[in-house]
């Protein structure tokens, strides 16, 4: 098969098995790969009620056609399982050169199943599937994991993935580290990687599909790389910019139209921005930049810091959504902090944004008197404190005291501690919510009630991007509203469109900073190159099908576990708070709102109006009916039930 | 005057690969990048660097070679591999002290940079500002005294003013 390496790699941890089996043709022109391909195996395999953290839930990494094709944001990949944080649909793509090396030993995905009885890590060379024992590296930092592991591998270029301290711990946000600075951050799958006793994966190859047409791949991409000027441009700011400063060039912005996301959600301006713009870690801490494989973006930071604080540079450096939790987020407004809360999340392989959530949601129990000193073993947990924030990221990554409470992630723990706790946690079906303001963009704002994994701010790009941008091949045209205060039918059209095309992107899979609006309709030319690829004939409609589809498989995955419309919610806080000051004083995105634009929500996605669940008409549509009569088995809509998610 | 030759500034390359693949593509009409005489060396995890034939004069490879399937052009510098003499020994790649030898998977077969005609691909596609240039060897020297020179004032700045 052009395009693919044709084959899925199938390790069982429990009895050390190995096989191989194909891809399938149709799978993969129906769900293109990476998070189709992981959707569909997933549904298939899963049983309802599976246990996160148990045996039984799989892990799977799959790459998609564009991985390993030369073009700017190909080199991606995408982590996914049962999440152990929602108890539902988790999925968390990556980028770096692991998701290359992967297609390189021969494999599109990896599917890892059962648990070894000590801890081991894989190392895949060539096609050989070798199981090594990590008994020596557990418990260590991600980093001297990877050089252990160059030594004993003998191979200073194989790519590793592995899990830090937290993983192993089972912290529900763990992350899995690629590449030294590359993440797979959100919706906790190094808690899943840690539940199976697996402390790292190894990758080394040389092998590469065969592609229907090399030399018009070759013009394509020659001609993507000689673009990249258009792609990293991007209307509301400055040409280059993500270049010069990485995705925090974001943060300046929000602040000035105060949208930034402030003391959990409470404020929406930050007094202290100037200390952590991107513009001051340029000048300061930043002491070179990285970038993934064929990409002249370069968004990664490296930073340095030796007082008062040592930041070690291997770790790479905050990026926005990092930078906006653990600061603004938490009201701390110490640079060298925020770097050293951030290479501490890496050490220990942690989501910088939940846990930046959580460290909020327990300062404000703090205030509150929720939590006391004595709950906290003396730290004081009171809004800013620089020093109080690192003391509790090592807790919360070794579930020491207070740690181990908050390392349930912020639903959880609400619900522990009580009192009213529940609606100041900020979260949508279990997921910490991201560094975005839904009350001053609302098309954003309710991405997050329906997106699949929970809150997330990657199912829909920022509504001001759209305004004066329309993209009529994919249906942005004049219809659409894209004003960032409206909440009506238009808006609900706008944000169906672009989680369709950014499901898409992630079944490509293609980084989204070389596909923003402005800089980057791309689907036309994804088209193309997929069809030199592979020797298709796909059309963006086709392609646009299949993110609807995805989207579809994977509610129907989350349906199955119990979840319907009364799940689809935002926290109090941004429903019914107005937003305090700045342009959009008096903002608020309100209870009726929400509920007139899921009506609208449902209505465009041909779901069930009362209880959101995929219909068999609209399933049948798409080609899954197999997936419409499993729902049609399980019975009606339950009420959370134990297994389901809690 | 001296012949210009592919340099690479540690300090401002990234390890994208552009460069290895822009050279499969032009060289080997593939997107093989084994097929590549440009190499990118990552050092983990922060550092990388892409190394190319420097078009040394004293060429131990040609010398080394014992079918004579290596050859410097006098006028440009460029080192010729004759395909129908070479048979893949790979003596040249030990001989080499840069490593600026590949081997050909296909063809059985060393390959050497030919600098494009003088107008290299990898240089022209190179994403990042000055990591990759086509120099001549006095105007390396002289970039690297600019920035000696940069870094003594800026050590000096306060204790001038």
């Amino acid at each position: 098969m052009f395009g693919y390496m044709g084959k899925i790699l199938r390790v069982n941890l429990t009895d050390k098995k190995v096989s191989e089996e194909p891809l399938d043709r149709h799978t993969a022109r129906k769900f293109l790969g990476a998070r189709g391909l992981g959707a569909k195996i997933l549904f298939d395999e899963l049983k309802l009620g599976t246990d996160p953290l148990g045996p039984e839930n799989k892990l799977v990494i799959a790459t998609g056609i564009l991985t390993g094709i030369p073009i700017p944001g190909s080199a991606r990949f995408v982590v996914m399982a049962k999440s152990p944080l929602t108890g539902i649909w988790g999925e968390s793509p990556a980028g770096g050169f692991f998701g290359n090396e992967l297609k390189a030993v021969g494999y599109d995905a990896v599917i890892l199943e059962g648990k070894a009885s000590r801890p081991v890590y894989l190392w895949v060379n060539e096609s050989e599937t070798e199981f090594r024992d990590a008994g020596h590296l557990w418990g260590k930092l991600t980093r001297d994991v990877q050089r252990e592991i160059f030594k004993e591998v003998k191979d200073e270029t194989a790519i590793v993935g592995c899990i830090g301290p937290a993983g192993e711990n089972m912290v529900k946000f763990a992350s899995i580290l690629f590449d030294f600075n590359h993440v797979a951050g959100r919706t906790g799958m190094g808690a899943v990687m840690g539940s199976k006793n697996l402390k790292a994966i190894a990758v080394r190859g040389t092998q590469r599909p065969k592609y229907a047409d090399e030399e018009k791949l070759i013009d394509l991409s020659l001609k993507e790389l000689a673009n990249k000027g258009e792609t990293t441009r991007r209307g509301c700011y400055w040409p280059d910019a993500l270049d010069k400063y990485g995705s925090n060039v974001d943060y300046r912005y929000w602040q000035l139209t105060g949208r930034l996301p402030t003391q959990n959600f409470r404020k929406c301006t930050f007094p202290g921005y100037q200390n952590v713009i991107a513009e001051t870690v340029s000048s300061t801490i930043l002491i070179r930049t990285n970038t993934c494989p064929h990409c002249p973006i370069q968004c990664n930071r490296i930073v340095q810091v030796s007082h008062p604080y040592e930041v070690d540079p291997d770790y790479g450096g905050p990026e926005y959504e990092t930078t906006a939790a653990l600061s603004s987020f938490c009201m701390n407004d110490s640079l060298a902090a925020l770097a050293k809360a951030n290479e501490l999340c890496n050490k220990y392989a942690m989501d910088t944004i939940s846990t930046g959530v959580t460290i909020a949601f327990a300062m404000e129990c703090y205030e509150k008197g929720l939590i006391t000193s004595k709950d906290t073993e003396g730290i004081d947990l009171t809004w800013g404190n620089p020093e109080a924030m690192i003391q509790i990221v090592e807790k919360i990554a070794h579930r020491q005291g207070i740690g181990d409470l908050l390392a349930e992630g912020v639903r959880r723990a609400s619900k522990k501690i009580g009192h009213g706790a529940e609606e100041f946690a900020m979260h949508v079906k279990g997921m910490e919510i991201p560094m975005h303001e839904g009350r001053g963009k609302k098309g954003h704002g309710f991405s997050y009630t329906i997106s699949n994994r929970g809150a997330c701010h990657l199912q829909m790009e920022s509504d001001d991007l759209f305004e004066e941008t329309p993209y009529p091949e994919v249906g942005i045209d004049e219809t659409v509203k894209a004003d960032r205060l409206y909440a009506g039918p238009e808006k609900v059209k706008l944000v169906k469109v672009v989680n369709d095309l950014f499901i898409l992107y992630d079944c490509l899979p293609i980084c989204r900073w070389t596909v923003y609006p402005d800089g980057g309709k791309r689907v036309e030319t994804f088209a193309k190159i997929i069809n030199a690829a592979t020797g298709w004939n796909v059309t963006i409609g086709e392609l646009m099908t299949v993110g609807e589809r995805v989207c579809n498989l994977e509610r129907a995955f989350n349906v199955r576990e119990g979840i319907n419309r009364k799940d689809d919610v935002l926290p109090k806080r941004l429903l019914e708070e107005p937003l305090p000051d700045g342009p959009y004083k008096g903002e608020t995105i309100g209870k009726k709102a929400l509920d007139k634009m899921l009506d609208h929500w449902y209505a465009l996605r041909k779901w069930d109006k009362d209880s959101g669940i995929p219909t068999r008409e609209k399933l049948e549509e798409l080609g899954l009916k197999y997936v419409a009569d499993e729902l049609e088995n399980i019975g009606p809509p339950r009420k959370a039930e134990k297994h389901s998610p809690s | 005057m001296q012949e210009k030759f592919i340099f690479c500034d540690p300090d401002k390359c990234l390890g994208c690969l552009i460069c290895e693949f822009v050279c499969s593509a032009a060289k080997g009409k593939s997107t093989d990048p084994l097929l590549s005489r440009i190499r990118v060396v990552n050092f983990e995890p922060v550092g990388s660097m892409a190394i190319a034939c420097v078009l040394c004069k004293d060429t131990p490879c040609v010398r080394v070679c014992p079918r004579k399937a290596l050859k410097q052009e006098e006028k440009t510098g460029v080192v010729l591999v004759d395909e129908d003499k070479c048979n893949g020994c790979c003596w040249c790649f030990e001989a080499c002290p840069f490593g600026a030898i590949a081997f050909n998977p296909q063809k059985k077969v060393v390959m050497i940079c030919d600098y494009c005609d003088g107008d290299p691909a990898c240089v022209k596609y190179c994403p990042f500002d000055g990591a990759l240039t086509l120099s001549r060897i006095d105007e390396v020297a002289h970039s690297r005294r600019k920035d000696v020179f940069k870094e003594i004032l800026k050590e000096t700045a306060g204790k001038r003013a």
